[in-house]
C-alpha cells in the first residue's frame, strides 16, 4: 500500500532541498535562505521548526561540499579555524548576554541595513576576478594565513595574500552573535569577513565561510535539539539526503564559474536576505 | 632547550615556513576524510531508517510533520533494536550534527602531533572548548 501523497510532498522536500544544496555550497552560506521559505510557505512548517531543519541541513551542506573543497586545497583551513574562535565567542556571548538587551526587531533591521549597505563594496569590485595589491598584515603574517589553489576555471595556480585580519574577526563575532540571536548561520556575514577585509579570492572565501558555517550551525542546532519536539526526523531525512547532493553539484558547477560570477550570485543573494531582514524587522 | 619545544622568546627562525607547507595536506586529508565519513554514515543511516518506515507502515504527510526527534540515546537504541526506520534517521541526525565537532577534534590532533604547531592547537582547543559549551551549557 503506498500512499501517494506523502511520495508526492516528500518529491517536493527532495527537489527544494537540492536547488537549497547546490546554492548554499555555492556561495558559501549554507542554503538556510531556500530552506527556511520553502518550508513555511509551501510545507506549513512553523518557523522554529523550519530554523531546526535548516541549521541540520547547513551542516550537512557544510560538511558535504567542505570534504570536497578541503581535499582540493580551496578553502584555507587556518583561516576558517582561527576565524571560528572569533564567531564562536561571538554566539556563547550572544546567547548568554546579549539577547537581554537587544531585541531582535532593532537587530533585523540593523543587520538588514548592514547587509544593503555592503553591497556596495562588492558591487565596486564587480569586474575583479581575483583581489589586487593585497599585503599581508603583520597578524595575517603571524597566522600564516596566506595561500594558493589550483583554480580549475582559470586553469593555473593562483597565490594569494591575507589583509587586515582584526577587522575580519569583528565581523566574524558579529556573525556569531546573530548566529545565537536569530538562529541563522550567519554565512553572509563570513563570505563578506572573508572577501571583503581579508581580501581572499572569491571562491576560497565562499569555501572558507562553507568550512566555517558547520561549525556555527552545531552551536544554535544544539540548543533546538534539546529542545526536542523541534526537529521533524521525516522531514530532515529527505531534506538532509537531498541537500548533501545538492552540495556535490554545487561543488561541480563551482569549478566552471569565475570568480566574479560567484560574487555576482553572491551579490543577488545579500541583497535578497538584505530585503528580508529589513521586513521581518518591520513587520516585528 | 627552548628551541626544541618550541618555547617563546626564541625568534622568528624558529618558524620554518616550508615545514608548515609540507604539512599542510595531511591536516586538509584529516578534515576532509572526517567530513565525508561522517556525511555518508549519516546519509546511510537515514537512507535506511527511511525505508525501513516505509516498508513497514506506509506513513502519511501529517505523521511525517507530527514526529519529533529523540535525543536520548537510549531511546534511539531501543528504537534500533526493534527496527524502526525511526531509530535509524534518528542516529543519523546524531551522526550528521557531530560531524564538524569531530572535524574540529581532528584538526586539533593534526595540528598537535603531526604539526606540532602549538599555536593553532590552542586555537582549534578554543573553537572545541566553546563549542562545546555551547552545545551542552547554554540550552
Amino acid at each position: 500500500m503506498i500512499d501517494w501523497s506523502a511520495i508526492g510532498w516528500m518529491a517536493a522536500l527532495s527537489a527544494a532541498s537540492l536547488a537549497g544544496g547546490i546554492v548554499g555550497a555555492i556561495s558559501g552560506l549554507g542554503g538556510g535562505i531556500v530552506i527556511v521559505p520553502v518550508l513555511t510557505i509551501f510545507f506549513h512548517i512553523p518557523i522554529q521548526q523550519a530554523i531546526a531543519i535548516s541549521l541540520v541541513s547547513i551542516i550537512a551542506v557544510s560538511s558535504g561540499a567542505g570534504s570536497v573543497y578541503v581535499k582540493e586545497h580551496i578553502t584555507n583551513v587556518r583561516a576558517a579555524m582561527f576565524l571560528e574562535l572569533a564567531t564562536a565567542s561571538g554566539a556563547i556571548i550572544g546567547a548568554a548576554l546579549v539577547s537581554r538587551y537587544l531585541n531582535a526587531q532593532v537587530l533585523s533591521i540593523l543587520f538588514g541595513i548592514a547587509l544593503l549597505a555592503s553591497l556596495i563594496p562588492i558591487v565596486v569590485r564587480f569586474g575583479e576576478e581575483l583581489p589586487q595589491n593585497v599585503q599581508n598584515d603583520r597578524l595575517a603574517r603571524f597566522l600564516k594565513l596566506d595561500g594558493s589553489y589550483f583554480d580549475k576555471n582559470l586553469g593555473r595556480e593562483i597565490d594569494y595574500k591575507a589583509g587586515r585580519v582584526p577587522p575580519a574577526m569583528a565581523i566574524m563575532f558579529i556573525a556569531g552573535v546573530l548566529a545565537s540571536l536569530l538562529g541563522i548561520g550567519a554565512g553572509v556575514l563570513k563570505v563578506l569577513g572573508l572577501e571583503m577585509a581579508l581580501r581572499l579570492p572569491t571562491r576560497v572565501a565562499t569555501a572558507t565561510s562553507n568550512f566555517m558555517i558547520g561549525v556555527t550551525a552545531i552551536a544554535a542546532a544544539g540548543i533546538y535539539m534539546h529542545r526536542g519536539n523541534l526537529v521533524m526526523p521525516y522531514v530532515v531525512a529527505p531534506a538532509a539526503i537531498f541537500v548533501l547532493l545538492g552540495a556535490i553539484i554545487g561543488t561541480k558547477i563551482i569549478e566552471r564559474m569565475s570568480n566574479t560570477a560567484i560574487r555576482k550570485f553572491f551579490a543577488l543573494l545579500l541583497g535578497i536576505i538584505g530585503v528580508e531582514m529589513l521586513i521581518k524587522g518591520m513587520s516585528m | 632547550m627552548n628551541r626544541l619545544n618550541g618555547g617563546i622568546g626564541t625568534g622568528s627562525s624558529r618558524d620554518g615556513a616550508s615545514i608548515q607547507v609540507q604539512n599542510e595536506p595531511t591536516i586538509q586529508s584529516a578534515a576532509a576524510w572526517v567530513l565525508r565519513t561522517g556525511v555518508t554514515l549519516s546519509a546511510l543511516l537515514m537512507l535506511i531508517g527511511l525505508t525501513l518506515s516505509f516498508m513497514h507502515h506506509p506513513i502519511n504527510v501529517q505523521r511525517m510533520q507530527s514526529i519529533f526527534f529523540n535525543y536520548h540515546p537510549s531511546a534511539i537504541l531501543a528504537s534500533i533494536v526493534a527496527g524502526e526506520g525511526r531509530g535509524f534517521i534518528d542516529l543519523g541526525i546524531m551522526v550528521l550534527a557531530f560531524t564538524p565537532v569531530m572535524r574540529v577534534a581532528a584538526s586539533m590532533v593534526i595540528f598537535a602531533i603531526v604539526d606540532r604547531d602549538w599555536f593553532y592547537t590552542l586555537v582549534t582547543l578554543g573553537v572545541l572548548v566553546m563549542t562545546l559549551i555551547s552545545l551542552f551549557l547554554l540550552s
